[in-house]
């Protein structure tokens, strides 16, 4: 049997990883679960395709990294959306959550989560069609890396780039004063208000954070898959399987449990087929609720 | 108690539900540098006063001033950066950080300068603490764990300080080691308003109390004059003496 799931398996769990960092980011500070996440996923790779098509236009085509299908327009384009991310799920707290937020119950935050997700995805749809896009149509050559595996050129690199977003967001957790806060915000809020911290603050941060590392998953998703508007939504079960799986709250735990959910969907893929594929997540994330449900490495009853 | 009060709370109307209050208009006034003690039966709604004269719930009616200046909306969060600490009585310390990280958090309202002086005196302080620094605050011992906290409400370097039981399930030994702490903090130009079960030990080192019972005020005077009086020994304070301790309850 060819080990190439491996490879296939780790690339999509660091993507489904980064995404679930930033669910559980959200879900630990603000107690409900966003189903516009895989949504701003979605909308993280259409407006980096966005201003890497306005930064392309504006200053011409720009050559590629080679042997990778992107050059610096992606880099540059993509920090853009990452802020542009951020700044769409503030905009959405304010518009929607936080209102809800002084009256509501989480199950009230859950539904209206679920109703934003349907209108950001017609959004896009409405946008853009439902037609595929891409960031680059260039062909990458897989290179083999031993054992039978493959990996392509941006593959590798996007790998790279998730180990040093989870490294930054471990130190911005462990070593700045907002990451503190944010830590301090989801296990007590009550008692980080009385050492002064602005809770309001600390949800605006966390909101940004958790879109900017959204985009991050919705461009690793972009390069190598098509881009379309239900691409992020259809990702949501191992999403939350990740989150769950890892423990809710931890950065750490939410990249493992990535990489346990991708690696086992795409076994199962080679096993039994990829008609059983979200079935995976789905087996994943009952399974650990039952068994242990605060999760491999959770403080708290997920 | 001369000049400007260093805290006041006037006919406090608090309570968690609107229309539902707790504390039905209750008053308390602490002189710059005095302990005072809040004294009264479970569910009298001492600590409800507390949390509303610190900002964690709404007050309805009545007035806080902070040495003179008033204080009786202000969010929360920018008490500490007035000179108000509050230690809350249960849930006051963040268990899933250490004992450094507690300080250090508390103490990012002071000037950037300042900070790393002042995590240094807390450890010589309570040199327990210093020994468990790297140590999850979840992991402490109550005793430890309550230390903590009063650390941790330090880091600002309040004016008034606000205990919330902090003797709450510890041993005798360490309800005396606690006390003898906070006489030290007074003792630097702290204000100290607390609320205690242990309420013989409290009127050793207190200036003054209340008793509050029923969201009201019932009886003040000088530690000394209740301490003395039997009728208010008989039915709020116990019948053992300041060593008997009795302490109704464990620790959360
Ligand atoms: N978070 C809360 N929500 C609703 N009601 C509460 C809450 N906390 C306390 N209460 C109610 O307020 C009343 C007073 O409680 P409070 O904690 O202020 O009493 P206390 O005097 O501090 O008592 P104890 O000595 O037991 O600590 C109680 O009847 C309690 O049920
Ligand atoms: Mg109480």
């Amino acid at each position: 049997m060819s080990l190439q799931f491996l490879a296939d398996g780790l690339f999509a769990g660091a993507l489904i990883g980064l995404g679930a960092v930033g669910l559980t980011l959200t879900y630990s500070i603000l107690r409900f679960s966003n189903f516009t996440h895989g949504d701003f996923i979605s909308w993280g790779a259409y407006l980096a395709l966005g201003t890497v098509g306005a930064l392309t236009g504006w200053i011409g085509p720009a050559a590629r990294f080679m042997p990778f299908s992107f050059g610096w327009p992606l880099i540059v384009g993509g920090l853009l959306a990452m802020a542009l991310t951020g700044l769409l799920a503030l905009l959405l707290d304010a518009a929607l959550f936080k209102p809800l937020r002084r009256t509501g119950h989480g199950i009230v935050m859950v539904i209206a989560s679920f109703g934003a997700s349907l209108a950001l995805r017609a959004m896009l749809e409405f946008l853009f069609t439902s037609e595929p896009a891409y960031f680059s149509r260039a062909i990458q050559i897989a290179i083999p890396v031993g054992l039978g595996i493959r990996v392509t050129p941006d593959q590798a690199a996007m790998m790279g780039l998730a180990l040093v977003v989870v490294i930054a967001m471990h130190l911005l957790l462990t070593r700045t004063h907002i990451g503190r806060s944010m830590r301090a915000v989801s296990e007590n809020p009550a008692l980080a208000r009385v050492v002064g911290i602005d809770v309001a603050a600390v949800i605006r941060a966390t909101w940004l954070i958790g879109g900017a590392l959204a985009c991050v998953s919705g461009i690793m998703l972009g390069l190598t898959v098509q881009i379309r508007p239900q691409m992020g939504f259809d990702l949501l079960l191992p999403l939350f399987a990740a989150a769950i799986l890892g423990g809710i709250g931890s950065v750490w735990g939410a990249i493992i449990g990535g990489l346990i959910v991708g690696v086992a969907e795409a076994g199962a893929v080679q096993l039994i087929g990829s008609e059983y594929r979200s079935a995976v997540a789905f087996v994943l994330l009952i399974a650990m609720l039952l068994v242990r449900p605060r999760g491999l490495f959770g403080v708290r009853e997920g | 108690m001369t000049g400007v009060p260093a805290l006041v709370a006037h006919g406090i109307e608090a309570g968690y539900e609107p229309g539902l209050p707790i504390v039905k208009g209750a008053s308390v006034t602490v002189g710059r540098g005095e302990i005072v003690v809040l004294l009264g039966p479970n569910g009298a709604g001492k600590s409800t006063l507390m949390k509303a004269i610190a900002g964690l719930v709404p007050i309805a009616r009545g007035t806080v001033t902070l040495a003179g200046a008033e204080i009786t909306q202000t969010a929360a969060h920018r008490m500490v950066r007035l000179g108000l600490a509050f230690v809350p009585q249960t849930e006051n310390v963040f268990t899933t950080m250490s004992v450094e990280e507690n300080l250090v958090l508390a103490g990012h309202v002071a000037p950037a300068s300042v900070r790393a002086a002042r995590l240094a005196a807390m450890l010589e302080l309570f040199p327990d603490l210093a020994r468990q620094r790297g140590l999850a605050a979840g992991r402490l011992s109550g005793g430890q764990r309550q230390m903590l906290a009063v650390a941790r409400a330090l880091m600002i370097e309040p004016h008034v300080l606000m205990l919330d039981e902090p003797s709450a399930g510890l041993s005798p030994k360490l309800v005396r080691d606690v006390f003898a702490k906070l006489v030290e903090i007074r003792a630097s130009g702290v204000t100290i308003l607390m609320v205690e079960q242990n309420a013989r030990a409290a009127l050793a080192i207190a200036d003054r109390a209340y008793i509050l019972a029923d969201g009201r005020n019932r009886h003040e005077g000088s530690a000394a004059a209740l301490a003395a009086d039997p009728d208010i020994a008989e039915h709020y304070l116990g019948l053992g003496g300041a060593d008997a301790s009795v302490v109704g309850r464990s620790a959360p």
